[in-house]
């Protein structure tokens, strides 16, 4: 008998087990159904790498709460938060490698007094949680900004080696590993070799360059050095969300420091405000938009002198009449404590090619998403207007479903950050699943995948993404510090197409193409939408209305389902015009010869 | 075969058939009529149990062929999920409440009518949702998106029409006044909701129980193996 017990406690452990598994066997890619289903989908994107900083250079070691990436023509730039360092790498045959890190910028004379941190001179990185990367010429930088920032380096007061400060010196650091101390001069040849960056000194790499600036000294202490792998005079100005130190530093390719915008001035601002900047973005006019921590009146907005002009995309708060009559029944007491209706903060920014900004907003009232009112993912314009476009079947809000075979994941999707494409679809990154999200520009769910777990492809805490180019993303987990690279399959290379031909007005051509798609995936509305209207303007209009009946979409169906109609109406409307006519007619001559008839008699 | 096709003949050329047709003829009367016309149907007997179950009928089929038939641009009907028998239930079972409820409540407030003439009225007040129901079926399949509308139009207009004969059907048969079967029929929903509320907690103590015994003898079983 205990054998037995033993045994059926062993069989149920099993199917426990088992069964645990079982629920693994969830879709990795989906889409929403019409019905706001979960439907399985071919991967749209695979992964093709999972970074380790380890792996990459052992020099980068482990990323620690990574929070920012940003990646340009091949380049990829880590925001290592935990570390207070800006990793960057480029992709090489395949293979990401280390280009530099940057711990320290250089600081002249002439931007010291702008570095000033509590009272001194501070060139190092505390906390940068985003980096952005402008594109730009020389003249076009010398134009914006002169070439004044461009002088001797800043020599700072407690240093212990007080070297002459024009030459660059070989200086006894502590802990940091490389007694390099040119880091600056990117006109340099050395720099590039070396295990620890230590690349000889580079005495003469100042003056070599194009007159730029000269290394500055080497830190204090505990400051380490920028190890370079890579040294590259590039048409690019860094931005860089230094949190802590409550300013956007922004520099030349090389960490020359040209401006910082730090301490807005406002009426709006409180007297003693820390502005921390978390995430940025910087437009074509050089403007830079800061979503910034404890700021709920939109984007704040500096012209490109770092100055405060203004907010941009604020958040309007709408009351609901429940909540107004509510108000009205509470007491004054209960109606003070209830009273924070503040806007909800942007969390997140990212610019398309267009010049416009997508900003997301993590912080929304689930009820609010239910019921369609809430918007976690806008398109700002110029005037800070929301102008995304939801014509999709639900809005882009991520999962519709928010329940979880994972018990500990509940609630909305949280969108964290956001990724446009050229072609106008956009990606949005959820935090509370660590899935992707793929809209197109009317903002249908094109696919949805990543997940919570382990496995490749999965996410423990997902900070930020951007895209190395239109088919590859990077996403970063700051949990584990990796980089998770996905590229585009076929599938998702058909959907791209289809779009752009779609877009471009090639109808039929893209009609063709989600034919195929749909031998991917029967189960892709959109495809059926896209095959419909094609059919539609080939004046196939029964086909098309079958199409439009797959999909759920009513309003081409109706479109269609008229032409269907005059087209039916067109062709029996003779044949019913002669019955109608036959009708009135046979019974009157009936009459007549009744009439006649009868007279015949009569007479 | 002769005197089966002469009895069927017969049936239809007889008084019961007759009175039939006659009683079924009469809810046209009834919905133009409300007030004279639910009067009458009780108090004169012109209307018929046989002509009531017809109607009711009626009201499920359209209701069923509106899900089927109707045009797609105002049929969200998810057919994956779609169950005749849920559908036909969903209104029988109502109707049955209702009669139950509104019956058990009249009673206790001097209420003239029975239990049979209350689904009579009931049943009678359907009229209009079939009449307007089974041509808008049609017309749903002619139109556009934007001419649906007036399928939409029609058929609340159909649901308020019959909801008015319900409320004219419980004043007559009961004799109230226009306040009292006004409050009859409130407490009558909420009898409708104590019932429902009722035969659930019946049936989830009745499964409870069973699976109690289920349990038991399991094991029992389980003991002496």
């Amino acid at each position: 008998m205990k054998i037995k017990r033993l045994l059926t406690i062993l069989l149920l452990l099993c199917l426990m087990v088992s069964t645990a598994f079982a629920d693994d066997d969830d879709w990795y890619t989906y889409t929403y159904s019409y019905w706001k289903e979960e439907t399985a989908s071919p991967n749209a994107y695979s992964v093709t790498n999972t970074l380790y900083g380890m792996d990459v250079d052992p020099e980068i070691g482990n990323l620690s709460d990574p929070r920012g990436l940003f990646c340009i023509d091949g380049r990829v730039f880590a925001c290592d938060t935990g570390n207070n360092r800006i990793v960057e790498m480029y992709k090489e045959d395949g293979q990401y490698k280390l280009a530099r890190i940057i711990y320290q910028l250089n600081v002249s004379v002439n931007v010291a007094e702008k570095m000033m941190y509590e009272g001194k001179v501070d060139n190092t990185l505390f906390q940068p949680t985003d980096i952005f990367v402008k594109p730009i010429t020389k003249e076009q930088r010398e134009l914006n900004f002169g070439t004044k920032y461009i002088g001797d380096p800043y020599i700072y007061p407690d240093e212990e080696t007080t070297e002459e400060p024009g030459e660059t010196q070989q200086t006894e650091t502590p802990d940091a590993e490389s007694g390099d101390t040119e880091e600056g001069g990117e006109g340099g040849e050395s720099g590039e070799g070396g295990e620890g960056g230590e690349g000889g000194e580079g005495g003469e790499g100042g003056e070599g360059g194009e007159g730029q600036t000269e290394a500055p000294k080497p830190q204090q202490g505990p400051k380490k050095e920028n190890v370079i792998r890579q040294q590259l005079d590039l048409d690019y100005d860094i931005y860089i969300a230094d949190k802590d130190h409550n300013r956007v530093i922004h520099c030349d390719y090389s960490g020359n420091v040209i401006g910082v915008v730090s301490n807005p001035k406002d009426d709006t601002l409180p007297e003693n405000y820390k502005f921390r900047p978390n995430k940025i973005v910087v437009d074509n006019a050089l403007r830079v938009y800061a979503q910034a921590e404890g700021i709920n009146s939109g984007l704040m907005e500096f012209d490109k002198d770092g100055v405060f002009t203004g907010y941009v995309g604020a958040n309007k708060v709408v009351i609901s009449l429940a909540r107004k009559i509510w108000r009205k029944l509470q007491t004054r007491e209960q109606r003070q404590r209830t009273n924070q209706f503040v806007p909800t903060e942007y969390n997140n920014l990212s610019l398309d090619s267009k010049g416009f900004i997508y900003a997301t907003i993590s912080a929304v009232d689930e009820q609010d998403l239910w019921a369609g009112t809430a918007t976690p993912i806008r398109k700002l314009n110029a005037m800070g207007s929301d102008i995304l476009i939801r014509n999709g079947n639900s809005f882009p809000i991520g999962d519709l479903n928010w329940s979880s075979k994972l018990p500990s994941i509940s609630g909305a999707s949280a969108f964290c950050d956001v990724i446009a494409f050229n072609n106008d679809t956009y990606c949005c990154l959820d935090m509370t699943r660590g899935k992707l999200f793929c809209y197109d520009f009317q903002g249908n769910l094109l696919y949805a995948f990543g997940g919570i777990g382990y496995t490749s492809g999965r996410f423990t805490r997902v900070t930020a993404m951007d895209n190395l180019d239109e088919e590859t993303i990077l996403v970063l987990d700051a949990t584990r510090g990796t980089i998770t690279e996905f590229s585009m399959t076929k599938y998702g290379k058909m959907i791209n197409e289809a779009l752009e031909l779609y877009k471009n007005g090639y109808y039929d051509q893209s009609a063709e193409v989600w034919r195929e798609i749909l031998q991917f995936n029967g189960n892709f509305e959109l495809a059926y939408v896209g095959i419909g209207r094609a059919l539609l303007r080939q004046e196939q209009y029964k086909e098309a209305m079958g199409y439009f009946e797959s999909a759920h979409d009513i309003e081409n169906y109706s479109k269609a389902f008229r032409h269907y109609r005059e087209e039916v109406v067109e062709k029996y409307i003779l044949y019913a015009i002669l019955v109608l006519a036959v009708l009135i007619i046979i019974p009157k001559i009936i009459r007549k010869i009744k009439k006649v008839r009868r007279e015949i008699k009569e007479a | 075969m002769k005197r089966i096709l002469s009895a069927i003949a017969g049936f239809f050329h007889g008084e019961w058939w007759n009175h039939y047709i006659k009683t079924l003829k009469y809810a046209f009367y009834v919905i133009l009529h409300p007030f004279d016309g639910f009067w009458d149907l009780t108090h004169e007997k012109r209307g018929s149990l046989a002509a009531a179950n017809t109607i009711t009928i009626l009201a499920v089929l359209t209701h069923l062929w509106d899900r089927r038939f109707s045009n797609f641009m105002v049929n969200n009907t998810r057919w994956s999920q779609f169950s005749i028998w849920l559908n036909t239930l969903g209104i029988l079972v109502p109707l049955l409440i209702w009669v139950t409820a509104n019956w058990a409540i009249t009673t206790l407030m001097d209420g003239k009518g029975r239990f049979l003439q209350i689904y009579m009225g009931t049943a009678y007040a359907f009229t209009p949702y079939v009449l307007i129901g089974l041509p808008m079926i049609f017309l749903s399949n002619i139109v556009t998106k934007e001419e649906g509308v007036f399928y939409t139009y029609f058929n609340i207009f159909a649901l308020v029409w019959s909801g008015f004969l319900i409320l004219c059907a419980v004043l007559m048969i009961h004799d109230y006044s226009l306040l009292k079967g006004l409050v009859a029929i409130i407490i009558s929903i909420v009898g409708m909701a104590v019932i429902m509320f009722v035969v659930l907690l019946f049936f989830s103590l009745l499964s409870d129980t069973v699976m109690f015994f289920v349990s038991l003898y399991k094991e029992i079983l389980f003991r002496i193996g």
